[in-house]
């Protein structure tokens, strides 16, 4: 436990170094403003404004969007499967929202790190199980319903990131 | 003692046989080895050791072992030759203290007893060397004879009996005869064979078994049984592409590629000669692929060879590599050139040999481009030969024709090696700007290499190197980068786009310079996409003219993208072509729309929005599509129309008819537009009433009342006009006079300036009505409405000033119409006219006449001037003798006093005046022209010819020639064209034509002017001298008023004339001298003709002077129907003759037509 605090500046490191002092509220307003972009994006695409909402998919169970999100680990971990989603999704607007995604996750990571919050440990994720399966046999089920749970949670992360999330 | 040794030899051969009996076969050394083989017998005293083994190593150090080998299938006795067994051994060449197992031999076949007596006594000896190709596909074995064996080469016949490579681990015990295959080798003449075996690629790392059969004069000799791992005697090609170059470091180095196809690691060795000589690097083994060779002397050279072998140090040298000779000039630059960035530090080295003398680094001094000297504090000794000098802070390299690089020498004091070392200095400082697209999807950078590109042989590209997140506070070159490609525009920028991007990611860019000298990097840029984004113009964007508060109102909508809050640029203007663009900027995010005050709220205004981030990060959208305005109806009318009228009717009765009249109101006072006009009407009786006229603007209603009130208003959509002009009609007021006076001023046929005053008056006065019309034409009326203050007014409208106009100006008061002033303008038009007339005419005629006047003036100075200047001296002319130039008070005195003795001479004489000569050449073809002639002849050839005088005037069209009792012939002609001759003495030349002929044709040479066609003379000239050869003339037109130049004769010309046989003896007597008359224009009717005969002046006919006489029918104006035409000839240019002459052309005048003297009469 005692090389815990040690690893977490270890890996903040590169952030640290590399990055200049950014102002807490320069990278908070830039993370709301990027999640706006995404949801903006998400908007646009024509397709992902025709899934009713009444209705539940089944078998997509491994897509997040149930659960509210209250702090900042669980943003990552979020963040971190639609980004395995996306990037698993044919090269569409989706490599941009995954591109988009991957940034969203660097300034959450920032934020924790500002706060001293221990970092989320989601970089060996495991891979989603039977994704490659799943896409295959229900490519635009699985691309709808990700993208409105997707905005979904966005939102959810917007509001949080307002009240001022915790670790 | 040596046959202890050789026992010990034998012995270790029986060792070797044993050993072989154990299936143990001799392994190959990298290197040579011999194969010797021996009888048994010889092993006592008589055997010998193979050339070149040292006895004493191998004896001594005991290894020299023999080994006889019997293998059950081999075995062989040389049975039928003398049933002698032989023992075949290998050494090592390199230890001579190693030897191998003995084989036997066998004698299969008779063999001469000679022969077989030296095998007995010698054995055989061969060297032998084998090694795996360094294509690693042929194994070879390559022996030689260690000394002449006594063989007949063509009976020499060497066979290789190997077995297929297998892992030795895998050996079949006992080998089996059958598995062996057997290639010949082939042998030259120098007994030397070679044998090649195939290996399979798969198999160079087994075992190969095999042995050699030398068969040769019945003798066959089988070598013991051999084994190689092919791979352990590779012998690699040669190193390739040798090469030599001065590093910066002023060493040679000596570079090398390493040979195809081998999969090992090499050694290599260098061998480097310096002038042939010198052996310098030869034991260096080295594993790279260069060497460097340091302390190169400039003008030396260095022949460097190279071999490979493999780094384990087995196997074989490869072959030497193909000499490559380098040779160092005599002045050596390291690094000899150098690629650079701008503001970078550089240094130079050099080493200068002068005179096979390396110079001393003390003396040399640098320059750049031949052109300027480096100051000696950038230079630095680095040793006694080795000089250097630093470049600080360096500048871009200006390209100075095709050479891009700056020139640098060193140089021995005074003198410089034309060698130089290049140094190219490019400027990187390339800027990188790049730009996020309004999806934030893209990113688009542009660059310039600009100067870059001036580098031949340079190529730019574009590296980046993304951080997760941000820019760092000083971007730096990160050591992973990123290539990205570029298109090059045509506007000559290089375009890369990224595509997707990572919004908030830093993208840290630069540009690399790749060259053969080098790559530059130019300094780095960190581009966050997200700060760059040029954002899509707003959308939907509208606007109108509000109603009532008459605001120019425009809206937008947002674009999706970026969700940052942004600000709003509006431009509007006036719809046109060329609008004059005003902008208004919205800061606040959240507005979608902007009201602006406008000017004008009737016209039709275009705006256009565009939008930028709030922070202003990023850059300005392009303008939205721009949005226009509709005109309409925006308040009601601000005011009613100016009204007037015009009454009809008898002024004294009470009923009048009034029609009113107005103006249409314009779009800034209707806002925007009049549906109609409503004229109310206020009487005292009927009280108000309303009357709705449309769109009319005039309107008659009947003046009945004592006061009548008419009010117009204007109407639109949006109401009626509430500011109204009222007009009273009173009786009364008619007869109130307020205009005290009135006048107007044309100013121009568009503008007339009314001016007035006006008496003080009891009634209030609203404005005053200026009315005027053309009383010529029927056109309307024209009235405007003019402030009561103003006293002046300028009417701009389109005059015709010789037309009437009648301006009246009516004062209007609250009370009503007052009376006006009339009058009428342009009244004084035509004394106008005639003034205007007077004032063109009378400057005219004023300049004309100080014109005239000093043209006189002048012409009489001048007159004057070269009157006196042209005076001759008096003692060179005779005829100036004695008299007075000083003071002559008439020119008569002047010119009458020796006219008498003057019969030739230079003549006093104005410019312009001409001589001419008269030859005649065109005979007479009727009768009555030689009838004509013949009077002509009578007349001129009278015994007086001589002191005849004719006077003509040249370029007349027409002269009379008249014949005076006297036998004074004057010519009256009309004289057109003033000569260009000043004077001339006359040397005629006329050569005799045949006089007898119809044509005959006399000629003046000395004047080409004065020639006689057709002339009547011609027949009478036999007895006559109207053979005008010797006749002289003088053609004085004159020039100058008031001045008549006499005919003079100067000695000097007669003798000139006398010289040059211009007269010929039989003429002389008629010679007809020169006549002139100078005349003016002013005195051509008193113009007169000096007679050398009466030396007085005859009067001479109006517009004539004597210039010329002619007889010409053609050119000059002579006869005419009998008559006697005299004029002057046509384009003739006379010759001057004195230096007082001026040549001169005259045109052919025309003939003189009823102007001509009839000689007949």
């Amino acid at each position: 436990m005692r090389w815990r605090p040690l690893c977490q500046l270890l890996c903040l490191w590169p952030y640290l170094s590399y990055v200049q002092p950014m102002p807490i509220q320069k990278v908070q307003d830039d993370t709301k403003t990027l999640i706006k972009t995404i949801v903006t994006r998400i908007n646009d695409i024509s397709h992902s404004q025709s899934v009713s909402s009444k209705q539940r998919v089944t078998g997509l169970d491994f897509i997040p969007g149930f659960h509210p999100i209250l702090s900042l680990s669980k943003m990552d971990q979020t963040l971190a499967i639609y980004q395995q989603i996306f990037t698993s999704l044919p090269p569409h607007n989706m490599v941009q929202i995954s591109n988009d995604l991957e940034n969203l996750r660097d300034l959450v990571h920032l934020l924790a790190s500002t706060k001293s919050c221990p970092l989320p440990q989601t970089s060996g994720l495991q891979k989603l199980e039977n994704l490659d399966g799943v896409m295959e046999a229900s490519l635009y089920s699985t691309e709808v319903v990700a993208l409105s749970r997707l905005q979904g949670s966005l939102q959810d992360m917007l509001q949080q990131l307002d009240v001022g999330p915790g670790c | 003692m040596i046959f202890q040794k050789f026992y010990v030899a034998l012995l270790y051969c029986e060792f070797l046989y044993v050993i072989t009996a154990l299936n143990l076969a001799y392994p190959i050394p990298p290197g040579r080895f011999k194969l010797s083989c021996m009888p048994p017998n010889t092993t006592d005293d008589t055997i010998r050791l193979p050339v070149g083994i040292p006895k004493n190593t191998s004896s001594l150090n005991g290894d020299y072992v023999a080994v006889e080998t019997k293998f059950n299938w081999s075995v062989t006795y040389i049975s039928k030759l003398s049933k002698t067994t032989f023992h075949c051994c290998f050494i090592n060449e390199e230890g001579a203290n190693y030897s191998t197992h003995a084989d036997n031999m066998e004698g299969e076949t008779l063999v001469s007893a000679v022969s077989s007596f030296v095998f007995q006594q010698l054995g055989a000896n061969w060297n032998i060397q084998c090694w795996m190709k360094g294509d690693l596909k042929l194994f070879i074995c390559y022996m030689e004879p260690l000394f002449k064996n006594p063989f007949k080469n063509s009976d020499l016949k060497v066979h290789l009996s190997y077995d297929p490579p297998e892992e030795i681990e895998d050996l079949p015990l006992p080998l089996q005869e059958d598995s062996f295959q057997t290639v010949q080798c082939s042998c030259s003449v120098q007994e030397c064979c070679e044998c090649h075996v195939p290996i399979p690629t798969a198999r160079l790392n087994g075992t190969l078994l095999m042995y050699l059969k030398i068969a040769s004069a019945g003798v066959t000799f089988q070598s013991p049984l051999m084994s190689v791992q092919p791979m352990h005697v590779v012998k690699p090609d040669p190193p390739l592409g040798l090469h030599m170059e001065i590093t910066d470091d002023g060493n040679l180095k000596v570079s090398w590629y390493r040979p195809t196809l081998v999969p090992f690691p090499l050694q290599y060795q260098v061998k480097c000669l310096e002038n042939s000589t010198s052996v310098r690097e030869a034991d260096k083994v080295i594993s790279a692929t260069s060497l460097l060779v340091g302390n190169v002397l400039p003008g030396s050279s260095y022949e460097v060879q190279v071999r490979a072998k493999r780094l384990d140090s087995s196997g074989i040298w490869s072959d030497w590599s193909s000499p490559r000779i380098f040779t160092t000039q005599d002045v050596i630059y390291f690094p000899p050139k150098i690629l650079t960035s701008a503001g970078s530090n550089v240094s130079f080295h050099c080493i200068y040999k002068s005179e096979d003398k390396i110079v001393s680094s003390k003396k040399i001094v640098w320059w750049v481009n031949l052109a300027e000297k480096i100051t000696e504090s950038q230079y630095n000794i680095v040793s006694d030969h080795v000089s250097k000098v630093t470049f600080s802070n360096l500048r871009a390299t200006k390209p100075r024709g095709n050479f891009t690089y700056d020139a640098v020498y060193c140089c021995n004091e005074h003198e410089c090696h034309h060698r130089y070392a290049e140094l190219y200095v490019i400027d990187v400082n390339i800027n990188i700007s790049c730009e996020t697209d309004g999806y934030l999807t893209k990113m688009t950078c542009r660059w310039s290499a600009g100067t870059v590109q001036s580098l031949l042989g340079s190529t730019v590209q574009l590296r980046y190197h993304r951080s997760s997140l941000y820019c760092s506070a000083s971007p730096s070159i990160h050591p992973i980068s990123q290539h990205k490609d570029c298109i090059l525009q045509r506007d000559g920028f290089y375009e890369c786009i990224f595509q997707p991007i990572f919004l908030l990611s830093g993208y840290t860019m630069w540009i690399r310079i790749n060259h053969s000298l080098g790559s530059l990097d130019s300094p780095p840029a960190c581009v966050l996409p997200d700060s760059v984004v040029k954002p899509l113009p707003p959308s939907s964007v509208k606007s109108e003219i509000t109603i009532n508060s008459g605001l120019l109102k425009i809206s937008w909508e947002k674009p999706l993208f970026p969700e940052n809050n942004l600000q709003f640029q509006i431009r509007y203007g006036l719809s046109g072509k060329e609008i004059q663009w005003k902008v208004h900027e919205v800061y606040n995010p959240k507005s979608k729309s902007a009201s602006l005050p406008v000017p004008d709220l009737c016209a039709v205004y275009a705006m256009q929005v565009r939008c930028k981030r709030l922070d202003g990060l990023g850059y300005w959208s392009n303008w939205s599509h721009p949005a226009y305005t509709v005109v309409r109806d925006i308040k009601a009318p601000t005011r009613g129309p100016e009204i007037w009228r015009i009454t009809n009717g008898d002024i004294t009765k009470k009923e009048r008819n009034v029609t009113l009249l107005w103006k249409p109101l314009m779009k800034n006072d209707s806002l925007c537009s009049v549906k109609r006009y409503v004229v109310k009407h206020h009487t005292s009786h009927n009280g108000t009433w309303s009357e709705d006229v449309g769109n009319h603007t005039s309107f008659t209603f009947l003046w009945t009342e004592q006061a009548h009130t008419v009010t117009v208003l204007a109407i639109n959509s949006i109401g009626a006009s509430s500011a109204n002009f009222n007009l009273t009609f009173s009786w009364p007021m008619t007869k109130v006079n307020a205009v005290q006076s009135l006048s107007a001023y044309p100013l121009s046929s568009s503008c007339v300036v009314l001016s007035w005053t006006l008496s003080p008056s009891d009634y209030n006065l609203m404005y005053l009505i200026i009315e005027w019309k053309n009383l010529n034409e029927d056109d309307d009326i024209k009235w405007l409405r003019i402030p009561s203050h103003v006293k002046k007014y300028y009417i701009h409208d389109h005059f015709i000033p010789i037309e009437e106009y009648q301006f009246s100006l009516y004062p209007i008061f609250v009370e009503g119409v007052g009376s006006p002033k009339i009058i009428n303008g342009f009244t004084q038009g035509e004394s106008q006219r005639s003034d205007a007339g007077l004032y063109i005419t009378v400057p005219i005629i004023i300049s004309s006449s100080v014109l005239l006047l000093g043209t006189l003036l002048i012409s009489h100075q001048r007159m004057k001037k070269l009157f006196w200047e042209d005076v001759p001296n008096p003692k060179n002319c005779s005829w100036a003798q004695g008299l007075n130039f000083q003071k002559p008070e008439t020119f008569e005195h002047l010119f009458t006093k020796h006219t008498g003795s003057v019969a030739f001479g230079p003549l006093l004489l104005e410019p312009e005046t001409i001589s001419e000569d008269i030859s005649v050449d065109t005979s007479w073809k009727n009768k009555d022209e030689v009838v004509s002639a013949t009077m002509v002849s009578l007349l001129l050839n009278t015994s007086d010819l001589e002191k005849t005088s004719i006077c003509i005037s040249e370029q007349c069209n027409c002269a009379k020639v008249s014949e005076a009792e006297s036998s004074k012939v004057t010519y009256e002609h009309e004289c057109q064209k003033q000569s260009s001759v000043k004077y001339a003495t006359l040397v005629s030349n006329l050569k005799s034509n045949e006089t007898n002929s119809e044509q005959g044709v006399v000629h003046s040479a000395a004047s080409k002017c004065f020639s006689i066609k057709h002339s009547p003379l011609k027949d009478s000239s036999s007895n006559s001298s109207w053979d005008i050869e010797t006749q002289a003339l003088f053609l004085l037109p004159d020039q100058q008023p008031n001045m008549i130049s006499p005919h003079l004769s100067c000695p000097g010309l007669d003798e000139l004339l006398e010289l040059q046989g211009i007269f010929p003896e039989e003429n002389h007597s008629e010679k007809s001298v020169c006549y002139l008359g100078v005349t003016s224009i002013k005195e051509k009717e008193s113009g007169v003709c000096l007679t050398n005969k009466s030396g007085v002046l005859c009067p001479f006919p109006a517009h004539c002077l004597l210039t010329d006489i002619r007889f010409l029918q053609d050119s000059c104006s002579c006869f005419v129907e009998n008559n006697f035409s005299v004029g002057t000839c046509g384009n003739k240019t006379f010759v001057p003759y004195m230096p007082q002459f001026q040549s001169c052309s005259t045109h052919t005048s025309k003939i003189i037509e009823n102007k001509m003297c009839n000689l007949t009469a």
